[in-house]
Parts: structure tokens; sequence; C-alpha cells
């Protein structure tokens, strides 16, 4: 069975207008027109055990707000959710203890507490042992290297420093299934790195269901087999993201240095030259011809180096959401 | 319930931190105690006695309602609204710990935080004001006092509940906040005892749920109401837990179902 499954999920908020100015605050008083913001859009997928899925979209897609369904916060306006068998919105004690959610913004930190009394203090919620959570501790730590603040007022860390305490405190009872939104946010690139690799160790270790999303192509790249990709609150691919690069690549990019200054009209016979800036050529070819093209480049081009570069994802998913 | 216990010892580590506005608080609660105290000891002269009250019974119900007040009336829950408003409640949405007993753990730090404090204040006023004071040697009437103020601390944990509750629906719950601490400032009883009042507004009080905050514990502790009073008292009093529980129950749930969890 499906860790997690969701079928026809719709969540609208509900939305009153007010017109702008004093005046439409005295009448919003009164009187206030509503309306249904359709945040999710009746989606439905499903996720086995241990897979690591990225979900992505731009701003406002429904991406938060689908996790929050997941995790029990919101109360689905219809479809259904299952999630380890457990309707997340009933909030059972089983359910919470295997789950976490992670978001980029919000703490859970005693603000004016050291790091350590919000530790103890989950070791309890969760109802952990003292040498599991000596060790789970332990391994958080050291991965996400922090063990010199723990001891420090939450107030007075640095915003990466606060992040990893809220990653701690998130993870200290080991879930099973993780709803990371946007965990890398506000990191710096090394400690992005640290950190997808922590996920993808978790996931590997503890065979843990993983939902992501994030706005750094990097992290899905690195970390996804799987996305699924919406937008306005409807699921617009769903699939393998080698898949999905395959479909949406029609051409390859053939980066060329050349020995003299040929002019760009010859290039252009053969695909075309997105910049020409002698010596670097940069030229769009179709995918399926490229290898043939870099073989006539070098045979009758005076060529000193050639390159041939996929698209970055980035401009595939750019492509995914202009071709609606 | 250890979880519990930890919130318990975390609020009252955070309070350390903030100690020097809490100080400025007990100065506030000292000061309004003593304008009381002397308030009354000017119009109750020794030997005199006024609304069927001597100078000893009425310093001592003074003196009382400030302790009372560290237990029964110091609260957190009102940072629930706002809590709830802001989207923090998702935080404990999504943990395994039930949200009322998390706040009344924090109520229960804050109270011992107070009571200690006022404990050391009442030892120094006695010391300086020498008052007189009356001690209940009745075992029973102390039981039933103390029993009243549990039940007392419960009922004013309800009403900051309910009253938090609103911030699933607006911003502003600090104008019903305010308009409450009013009337609890009367018909609690802490300015005076609610029997000097005229007999009709008076029993009309005792069928609020406000005279049981205070007034009710204490008038139990001098030992001035018979048993049948009492008995009615404590039954009007888990009649009003019991609605104001399950309304609380009621909102809760129906203000769940629109929580939109804003922020993150
Ligand atoms: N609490 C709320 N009340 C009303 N509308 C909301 C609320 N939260 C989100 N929305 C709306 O629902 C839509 C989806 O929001 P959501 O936060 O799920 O987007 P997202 O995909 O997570 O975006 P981002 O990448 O910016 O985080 C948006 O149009 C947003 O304005
Ligand atoms: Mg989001």
């Amino acid at each position: 069975m499906a860790v997690i499954s969701v079928s026809h999920l719709q969540k609208y908020y509900q939305l009153h207008q007010k017109e702008p100015g004093f005046s439409g605050s005295v009448k919003s008083l009164f009187y206030r027109k509503y309306y249904d913001a359709k945040a999710v859009n009746d989606i439905s997928f499903a996720i086995e055990e241990g897979e690591l899925v990225g979900f992505i979209g731009p701003n406002g897609a429904g991406k938060t707000t689908t996790l929050k369904c997941l995790s029990g916060l919101l109360y689905p306006t219809s479809g259904n959710v299952f999630v380890l068998g457990y309707t997340p919105f009933d909030r059972n004690n089983a359910f919470l203890k295997q789950i976490s959610l992670v978001m980029g913004q919000k703490n859970q930190l005693w603000w004016d507490l050291p790091a350590m009394e919000s530790f103890l203090l989950n070791k309890e919620i969760y109802e952990i042992s003292d040498a599991q959570f000596k060790k789970t501790l332990k391994e958080l730590t050291e991965l996400l290297d922090i063990s010199d603040v723990l001891n420090v007022q939450v107030r007075k860390l640095s915003l990466g420093q606060r992040m990893k305490c809220e990653l701690i405190a998130a993870l200290i009872h080991s879930p099973k299934v993780l709803f990371l939104d946007e965990p890398t946010i506000g990191l710096d690139v090394v400690m992005q790195k640290n950190l997808r690799d922590f996920i993808r160790s978790y996931n590997q270790k503890y065979k843990a269901t993983i939902l992501l999303t994030s706005h750094y192509m990097q992290d899905v790249r690195e970390l996804c087999k799987r996305v699924i990709i919406i937008d306005h609150g409807k699921i617009l691919y769903d699939g393998l993201l080698s898949d999905i690069v395959k479909r949406y690549t029609k051409n390859k990019f053939l980066t060329i240095e050349l020995e003299e200054d040929i002019g760009r009209e010859k290039l252009e016979k053969l695909g075309k030259v997105t910049n020409y800036q002698f010596p670097k050529v940069s030229l769009a070819v179709p995918k399926a011809l490229s290898n043939k093209i870099a073989a006539t480049l070098l045979d009758s081009f005076p060529v000193t180096d050639l390159n041939i570069e996929e698209p970055q994802i980035e401009a595939i998913i750019r492509d995914v959401f202009s071709k609606q | 319930m250890k979880k519990y216990l930890r919130v318990l010892s975390n609020t009252w580590e955070e309070m350390v931190t903030y100690r020097l506005n809490f100080v400025m608080w007990r100065v506030r609660t000292v000061l309004q105690f003593l304008t009381m105290y002397f308030l009354w000891l000017a119009l109750i002269p020794k030997g005199t006695i006024l609304f069927g009250y001597s100078q000893t019974l009425m310093l001592t119900y003074i003196l009382g309602t400030s302790i009372l007040s560290a237990v029964v009336l110091s609260t957190r829950t009102h940072e629930i609204g706002e809590h709830i408003y802001r989207g923090d409640l998702s935080i404990f949405l999504i943990r395994p710990i039930n949200y009322f007993l998390y706040w009344f753990s924090r109520d229960v730090g804050d109270k011992l935080f107070n009571i200690s404090f006022s404990v050391v204040e009442i030892m120094i006023l006695l010391f300086l004001l020498k008052p007189p004071i009356f001690l209940q040697t009745e075992i029973i009437f102390i039981a039933l006092a103390i029993l009243a103020t549990a039940l007392a601390v419960v009922l004013y944990f309800l009403f900051g509940a309910i009253l938090g509750m609103l911030g699933f629906w607006s911003p502003d719950v600090w104008a019903p906040r305010f308009i409450l601490f009013i009337l609890l400032q009367f018909f609690a009883g802490s300015l005076f005892p609610l029997d000097i009042l005229p007999k009709s507004l008076y029993e009309a009080f005792q069928l609020t749920p406000f005279p049981y905050l205070l007034y009710f514990p204490l008038k139990i502790y001098l030992g001035q109401l018979p048993f049948s009073t009492i008995s009615t008292g404590f039954l009007i009093d888990v009649i009003w837990i019991l609605i104001i529980a399950l309304f609380l129950q009621f909102i809760w749930h129906k203000g769940l179902r629109l929580y939109t969890a804003v922020g993150r």
C-alpha cells in the first residue's frame, strides 16, 4: 500500500474582498463578499514507501497547502488523503509520531531558551528513550555541524544556525514520513549541499518517504528521481524527472571555440546560433542531430574545443509552465 | 505527562530571563494590595463592624485576594489568540501534544513563579504592617477552600482559552480580554467582598461564574458560608466549568476546520 495517497484533493481558502481605503473598511464591517481561492484544485497522486519525490511549481502553486493537508494542519475542502493509513486531520498520536513537517520560515524552538531545551521537550513529546535521543542528537548535530551552539539562547543564533536547530528539533523523533517545505532556504551553499546529502542518506538509511518542495533546482536534480509539477492547484506532470527532461528537450546546446573568426552565417546552416563572441560560439541544435552536427563541426571547421550540454532543468520547467 | 512538566519548567526558565518585566508586574500588584489595604483599614477602625466585616476579617480577605490572585489569575492564556492567529498553532498540531494541556502547563509554571514571589511579598508585608489576621483552624474549611481554589484555576483557564479561540476568526483578541479583566476585578471580588453589595444584586452574581474565582474560596476559608451555601456554590461552579468546557471543545473543533495555518 502506498504510504501517501491523495485522491481528488481540493483545498479552497475563503477570502473576502475588501475595497481599498477607509470607506472600504467600514463597508466590510457590515457586508462581506466571499470568494474561494482554489489553492489546491483536484489533485491525485500516490507515493510509495522510501520514495523521495520533488514537489515543484511557481509561487502560489499550492505546494505548501498540499503539504499542510498531508500533515493534518488543514481540513480538506473535499477529496481523500491517507498517510500511513491514517487520515491526517484526525491527528492520531500514532500518526503524528511518524511524521514531520519542516518549513523554512516557522520555528518551534523556544526563542528565549537554548535550543537544547526544545530538543528535550520534543524528546518527551515523542517519548524517545534516552539512548535513542542521544544517538539521534549526536548524528544530527555532527551532520549539521552545530554541536557548539546548542546551549546558546536561540534568539542569539544566526539565521542559518537557527535553521539547523529547527531541523534537529523536527527530526529528533526519526520520522518515517517527511514533508520538507523549502528546507534549504536561508542556508549557505556548503550547508545546502550538506543538507541535501543528509536528506539523501536519511531517505536511504531509514527508508523514509520524503516529499520535498524547493525553488532551488539543484535540490530537485540531485535528490529526486520523481517529480510532481503543480501550478494553479493542478498537477501538470507526475513522473520521472529524466522522462520530462527527455520529453521537453528538443534541443541540445553545442559550445565551441574557434581558431579563426569565420562569421556566424556559415554556422547558421547547422543550427541556431544563440551566441557569437569570437572565439566562443553557442549553437542550439535538434537533439537527434546533435552528434552528427558535432562531428561535422570538428571535421570541417577550425574548431579547437567542443562541448555538448543538456538544457538546464530550470529552462525545462519554464517550458512546462509556458505550454499550458 | 513528562512532556507537560517540561513545558512547565521551560516556562519557568523563560520567566527567569524576563525577570525585570516580571518584577514590575509584581510591584503593580503589591501597590494595588496596599491601596485596598489602607482603604479598608481607614474604613473599618478597630472594634467596629462594617457590612458585617470586622477589621480583621476584611484585612484577611484583602490579603487573601492578593495571594489567591497569584494562584488563580496568573495565566498565559492571553497569548493563545495571537498564537492561533499568527499560525503558531501549527507547530503544536503536528506534534503529539495536547494544545490545551500545553497552555495549562504554561499556566501552572506562570502561577508557581507568581506564587513564590507573592509569598515572599506577603511575608515582608506581614512583618512590616503587622496586620490582624484571621487564621482558619477548621481543617474542613481549609480543605474545601483548597478544592474551590482548584476549581477556580480550571474555570479561569477555560475563560482564557475560550477568548483565545477568537484567534481563529479575528486578530482583535485584545479588546474582549480587556473587558473580561475589568469584569473580573469587579465581579470576582478582588476589590471588595461581594456580600457588601445589595442582597438582590449579590444573589444574582452567585449565578454567574465570576464569584467562584476569588470570592467563593476566600469566604469558605473565612468560615463565613454555611454548608448549604457551600454545596450550592460548588454545584453552580461545576456546572459552569462543564458548560464552558463543552463550549470550548465545540469552538475548538469549529475553529480547526477553518484554520488556514497561515505563515510558513
Ligand atoms: N492562509 C491562507 N489564506 C488564504 N489564501 C491562502 C492561504 N495560504 C495560501 N493561500 C493562497 O493559496 C494559494 C497557494 O498557496 P501555497 O502557499 O500553497 O503556494 P506554494 O506553492 O507553497 O507557493 P510558494 O512557492 O510561494 O511557497 C496562493 O494563491 C495563496 O495566496
Ligand atoms: Mg510554499
